[in-house]
């Protein structure tokens, strides 16, 4: 779960005199959001078709790296129909092993609800999605199935549920929130009272994705100079943590600069410091945090992302009279 | 034989009938913000949404509490709060500013009798955080002040009196705070608690299942003998609780919660609570949405809006203004857009 700042216009900045043209929103919309979701739509039926053929982990790996890399470019959208997709699509962290317990229930009792598609979608969020699906392809605890098991029916099970939630979620993003964004202050739409309140809310989602990465992707590995957590690393067992990282700031790059339509240098200098301290980690699953050096190089890259944070801030979020939101961060 | 003085009265009271709250625009609702020049103010609200008044504060606001028949509203202070204001919101005069005893902090509402004799402030003491209802005269003199039985009281709300007199529900919210600041100093022993406070004695206390005493009861509402509490969650991030919870006198409180995935979108927050013939309703700023259950607890739905915090009722569902200066309509479920103002409504919606 992730707690994160809402942004919301900065009055003083009289965003609507100042900000630039209204292209932001259509660009984000056109060139990143929905070419998105329909790429990680199509991904999750390939991982479905796959399954169907074949269950077995090594059969199947192939087509969910694939769906994890799709997720990659639009898992730092949370809004609209994403927002509750996210907990069932990607349920990480999982700081109580919540998905791992809730799978090796099932397994153990060969639970029914793991057999129907329409069962499952009422199961823990914990033990849908593709990181439940990691378990069962890489955990050795899991992945030593044979086809005709229990398992294999509930990898395709969990499968089939996927492919129905990115369906979902793709049409959801086509036919109902991307109109809402584009209508954006239109006398009816009670989302989003002004334009500068859409392109507000796609801010929130950019500077969030960004600290994602450096409080989640790397935070929860690191944990403290004196308890790291290797096992708390994202998809170690697949060996693809930093993988999700750089796909994600990619993706974060691609979305800042449609959102700012106009160039923003301090920005791209900021995203590729990210990707030159990316290429310096050794261990593509962070597997190594609890040596010094590695350490070392997983908190500059961890710094650098966090003055992307800071770039943004400045360049998109201050020009576009965007600021922390009032009510979120006041507590009382 | 009439007296040059009892006529000079009746003459007065002919000419300038008590001032009501017509005298301010009939405002529905008043509601604290921060303007886009950074300074703060108290609005009026009429019924559609309009501004009715605007009476410029010398800090942020956060509650405030109106005059059951005159055109008063107190607007407090944020918390640790070291003033009160009495405003006149048909002439936009100060009436008076409210200042705690020595050692006690205001911590942002409040509440009048029913007859408008006396103000409640809730206070807290600042060493040790200890609970008190502070007692204000028609002349705004301090008169006593009454203990909540807790740590940290936030909210108070008037009930519909019985015979006896008015009956208070207050929310002890269970946090010991930094006297100067608002730093947690009590998290892993926190114990919040309901209490109905009745003459100056506490009549009734109640209380939560000890595994959730991360969960500070704050905010309240009430309709037909149920009180709603709405809680903020002190406890690991990662656990989903109720955010909710509803109260008849003598009877457990009933804890509501939204389906799973649903319920971990508020964040573990919620910061104001309505009740609207039937509908009860939270809102949380950090999860950018408004919560409606029906009277025992069952969720009826979401509806998202970006910052949003106030909440009142209104004819056939409920107000919410937001940090973006949105005024809504929420029909059953169903936003409208009243209007979208230059400035950022803080928390709270005081009904007249």
């Amino acid at each position: 779960m992730r707690l994160s700042l809402a942004f919301g216009l900065f009055m003083a900045a009289t965003p609507v005199l100042t900000a630039p043209a209204f292209a932001g929103v259509d660009a984000v919309l056109d060139s990143h959001i929905l070419p998105g979701t329909a790429a990680f739509a199509e991904a999750a039926q390939a991982l479905d078709a796959s399954a169907a053929a074949d269950c077995q982990p090594t059969a199947l790996q192939p087509a969910w790296n694939a769906a994890m890399d799709a997720w990659m470019g639009i898992g730092h959208l949370r809004l609209g129909p994403q927002e509750q997709a996210t907990l069932t699509i990607a349920f990480w962290p999982d700081s109580r092993n919540s998905g791992r317990r809730t799978l090796a229930r099932m397994i153990e009792s060969e639970d029914p609800m793991g057999l129907e598609t329409e069962d499952f979608a009422q199961v823990s969020a914990a033990a849908r999605g593709l990181y439940a699906l990691e378990t069962m392809l890489y955990d050795p605890q899991f992945n030593a199935y044979d086809s005709g098991s229990y398992e294999c029916s509930l990898v395709q099970v969990m499968v089939a549920d996927l492919a129905e939630q990115a369906t979902d979620l793709n049409a959801a993003w086509l036919q109902k929130f991307a109109p809402e964004l584009r209508n954006a202050g239109a006398p009816d739409n009670a989302l989003f009272l002004s334009e500068a309140e859409a392109e507000a809310a796609l801010f929130t989602q950019l500077h969030g994705g960004v600290e994602f990465n450096a409080d989640q992707r790397l935070g929860q590995v690191m944990g403290t100079p004196e308890r790291p957590a290797p096992t708390r690393a994202e998809t170690w067992r697949s060996g693809r943590s930093l993988r999700n990282l750089t796909l994600s700031m990619d993706a974060l790059h691609r979305m800042a600069t449609a959102l700012a339509e106009t160039p923003i240098p301090a920005v791209d200098e900021a995203f590729a410091s990210v990707a030159y301290f990316a290429g310096a980690v050794e261990d593509p699953a962070f597997q190594d945090v609890a040596d010094p050096m590695a350490r070392l190089r997983l908190e500059s890259l961890q710094g650098r992302i966090r003055a992307v944070g800071d770039a943004l801030s400045l360049d998109i979020g201050e020009a576009m009279g965007i600021a922390p939101g009032f009510n979120s961060l006041d507590g009382d | 034989m009439t007296s040059r003085r009892a006529f000079l009265a009746a003459l007065m009271a002919v000419a300038a009938p008590k001032p009501s709250w017509a005298d301010a625009g009939s405002p529905r609702w008043l509601a604290c913000a921060r303007e886009a020049d950074g300074g703060f103010a108290l609005f009026g609200i009429a019924g559609d949404g309009a501004d009715t008044f605007r009476l410029p504060l010398p800090a942020r606001g956060h509650a405030g509490a109106a005059h059951p028949t005159r055109p008063e509203a107190v607007a407090f202070a944020r918390r640790p709060g070291t003033f009160a204001l009495v405003l006149d919101c048909a002439t936009g005069a100060l009436i008076r500013q409210l200042t705690p005893p020595e050692g006690m902090q205001f911590n942002g509402h409040g509440a009048y009798t029913s007859d408008g004799e006396i103000l409640y402030t809730v206070e807290q003491r600042a060493t040790d955080s200890r609970g008190f209802l502070g007692l204000w005269d028609a002349a705004y003199r301090r008169i006593g002040q009454i203990e909540t039985g807790g740590i940290g009281p936030h909210e108070m709300l008037r009930l519909p009196g019985g015979a006896s007199g008015d009956v208070f529900a207050v929310a002890n919210g269970g946090i010991a705070t930094d006297p100067s600041d608002r730093t947690k100093l009590n998290l892993p022993d926190m114990a919040p608690s309901l209490v109905y406070v009745e003459g100056d004695a506490i009549a009734e206390q109640v209380a939560l299942d000890p595994a959730l005493h991360f969960a500070s009861i704050r905010h309240l509402a009430q309709e037909d003998g149920t009180l709603a509490f709405a809680m903020q969650w002190e406890g690991p991030a990662d656990r989903i609780v109720p955010l909710l919870g509803l109260h008849r006198r003598g009877a457990a409180p009933i804890l509501a919660s939204a389906p799973g995935p649903e319920q971990a979108l508020m964040q573990g927050y919620a910061g104001s609570v309505a009740f609207s013939q039937g509908e009860v309703a939270i809102t949380s700023p950090r999860g950018g949405r408004m919560h409606r259950f029906d009277a025992q607890g069952g969720f009826l739905g979401a509806t998202t809006r970006a910052d949003i915090c106030g909440l009142a009722p209104c004819p056939g569902g409920f107000l919410t203004t937001d940090g973006g200066g949105g005024v809504l309509r929420v029909t059953e479920g169903h936003a409208r857009p009243l209007g979208l103002r230059p400035r950022a409504w803080d928390n709270h919606i005081v009904t007249l």
